[in-house]
């Protein structure tokens, strides 16, 4: 079962908007969960219906992120996503994209595409957003 | 030849809308004239006139192929558009001899063009860019297939240089292609050229392309002293500037500029066109170089710079009275984007702005007067005034 992510202000009522949403497509969540970064959040799902899900997430307005990317959470200073960089470059694996998703005060979140994603996930398995 | 008094095939009367559909575009203009003055977040020049030049609608014509090289399709407005390049070329600091570019659909051609020459002569490159780039880069950057590395930016919005150099330190063996934002899309930042090839200096880096999205700013800053180190003379090997932002043109276009020992490099024949087609797009937009021409003619230098100068006023004069209402707006210096926080909704409804996240701005482009900012800052002081405490 594929994972999505959506990145979310962390503000009462935003999970109840998200599985909403959901619901009104008709979408079943299998597993949720949900992590307050900052002033930010994430929100991680599993659901039964990928696409729809991803079509209605859309149209509400989030910014969904499939598993094609890995989510990191990383604290915010400059010469933080070198180190990930780094790992990688170290460990053999290749960066196709590297981005910054949400910024606070002490964490950042970023998302990830490697040439390899499952040895990126290995190497950076300390710094991943995932559900268990 | 002349052409015929009723060009419908088959003769017989022209067709016309019902007056159901007709009283649909009225209406479209109505609400168009109506919002006019209201639109104040985006950057598209509401003030122009190229009234002179509707007669050329009447013509299907298209620039298709690289205006440099000729095509068989002889309706097309090439003459004009290398004149264009020509103009932007001196704008930008590079001899007209040694920059090669075409007419765009807009900014985001441009950078796609910058990207897509420097794909092509470092295959293998890495592209870095700043958290506040416009969101099309990461697009393109995904279509083309380059490897991309964001880089933090600074709370000014400007790139903050000790991270591009933290992480070009790390894949110092591979090419960088820097993409620097002279004009960042919320907050008008400027990535400073000057400060990217110090660090690629400092890195030894010597294999390297920087592409300049400069689609607003770049035609502010060639009329403003002083400007900061932005174009090809500062080291830019590719710019793209928007002709519908500050110049205004009722369709979207701009121009990508780059040098042009890079763009022979990756040309290629397009034989049945007879053109040596280096653009992206197949059929291109006749009418748009003719746009700018014009603009560029009828305005000329000392036009450009009474337009900036007065722009640059009217920004100053919005971050004053902005203030003054309890609003703390600010801007960067030769920016006509002038920041605040995130308004109440009731003023985005009335407005066109342009949120994102917790800030917002407006924009003093020539179309904008004092007595339009002065209905915004005092809509904005009865928000807050209104504010639950």
């Amino acid at each position: 079962m594929k994972q999505i992510i959506i990145p979310v202000p962390n503000a009462p009522g935003t999970l109840a908007a998200v599985t909403e949403t959901l619901a009104d497509a008709g979408v079943n969540i299998e597993s949720i969960e949900a992590e307050a970064i900052d002033d930010s959040g994430v929100i991680i799902l599993r659901v039964d219906a990928y696409d729809t899900a991803l079509r209605a997430l859309r149209d509400g307005g989030y910014r969904a992120v499939t598993e094609d990317a890995l989510v990191l959470r990383l604290e915010n200073r400059p010469g933080a996503l070198a180190q990930i960089a780094r790992r990688l470059t170290d460990a053999g694996v290749g960066i196709r994209s590297l981005q910054i998703l949400e910024r606070g005060d002490e964490r950042s979140l970023v998302t990830l595409v490697a040439d390899d994603a499952a040895a990126a996930r290995q190497v950076l398995a300390d710094e991943i957003v995932a559900l268990p | 030849m002349k052409a015929p008094a009723d060009p419908i095939c088959g003769g017989g009367p022209p067709p016309t809308l019902s007056p159901a559909d007709a009283a649909r575009l009225d209406d479209l203009y109505a609400r168009f004239e109506a919002e006019r003055d209201f639109s104040i977040g985006y950057p598209c020049n509401q003030a122009f006139d190229y009234s002179s030049l509707y007669r050329f609608l009447g013509f299907a014509i298209n620039n298709v192929g690289d205006p440099f090289s000729g095509s068989n399709f002889r309706m097309n407005t090439h003459e004009f558009e290398r004149e264009v390049i020509g103009e932007f070329a001196r704008l930008t600091g590079i001899a007209a001899a040694d920059c090669w570019g075409y007419v765009t659909n807009g900014g985001t051609e441009g950078n796609m063009y910058g990207l897509y020459l420097a794909r092509e002569l470092f295959p293998d490159g890495i592209a870095y860019f700043s958290e506040d780039t416009h969101y099309s880069v990461s697009k393109i950057l995904r279509l083309q297939h380059t490897r991309n590395i964001m880089i933090r930016s600074q709370p000014s919005g400007e790139m903050d240089y000790q991270d591009l150099e933290e992480s070009l330190r790390i894949h110092r063996d591979v090419p960088p292609i820097i993409f620097a934002n002279v004009g960042t899309t919320m907050k008008g930042a400027i990535d400073r050229i000057d400060r990217i090839r110090e660090v690629l200096g400092r890195l030894c880096i010597t294999q390297h392309y920087i592409h300049v999205d400069a689609a607003f700013s770049g035609m502010i800053l060639p009329f403003v002293d002083d400007p900061p180190p932005w174009d090809f003379a500062a080291g830019a090997d590719s710019l793209s500037i928007s002709g519908h932002k500050f110049i205004g043109s009722p369709l979207p276009c701009g121009v990508a500029l780059v040098r042009k020992i890079y763009m022979e490099r990756v040309s290629r024949s397009v034989e049945y066109v007879g053109a040596l087609d280096t653009t992206i797009s197949g059929s291109r937009n006749a009418i748009t170089p003719l746009f700018l021409w014009y603009a560029l003619r009828a305005q000329g230098d000392a036009g450009f710079r009474r337009l900036v100068d007065y722009s640059l006023g009217m920004a100053a004069y919005a971050v004053g009275r902005l203030r003054a209402a309890g609003v703390p707006a600010w801007r960067h210096e030769h920016s006509l984007t002038v920041v605040f926080p995130l308004p109440p909704r009731a003023i985005l409804k009335k407005w066109t702005l342009a949120p994102y996240r917790d800030i917002c701005h407006l924009i003093t482009l020539p179309n904008i007067t004092k007595d339009i900012i002065d209905t915004f800052a005092d809509d904005m002081q009865r928000s807050l005034d209104n504010r639950e405490p």
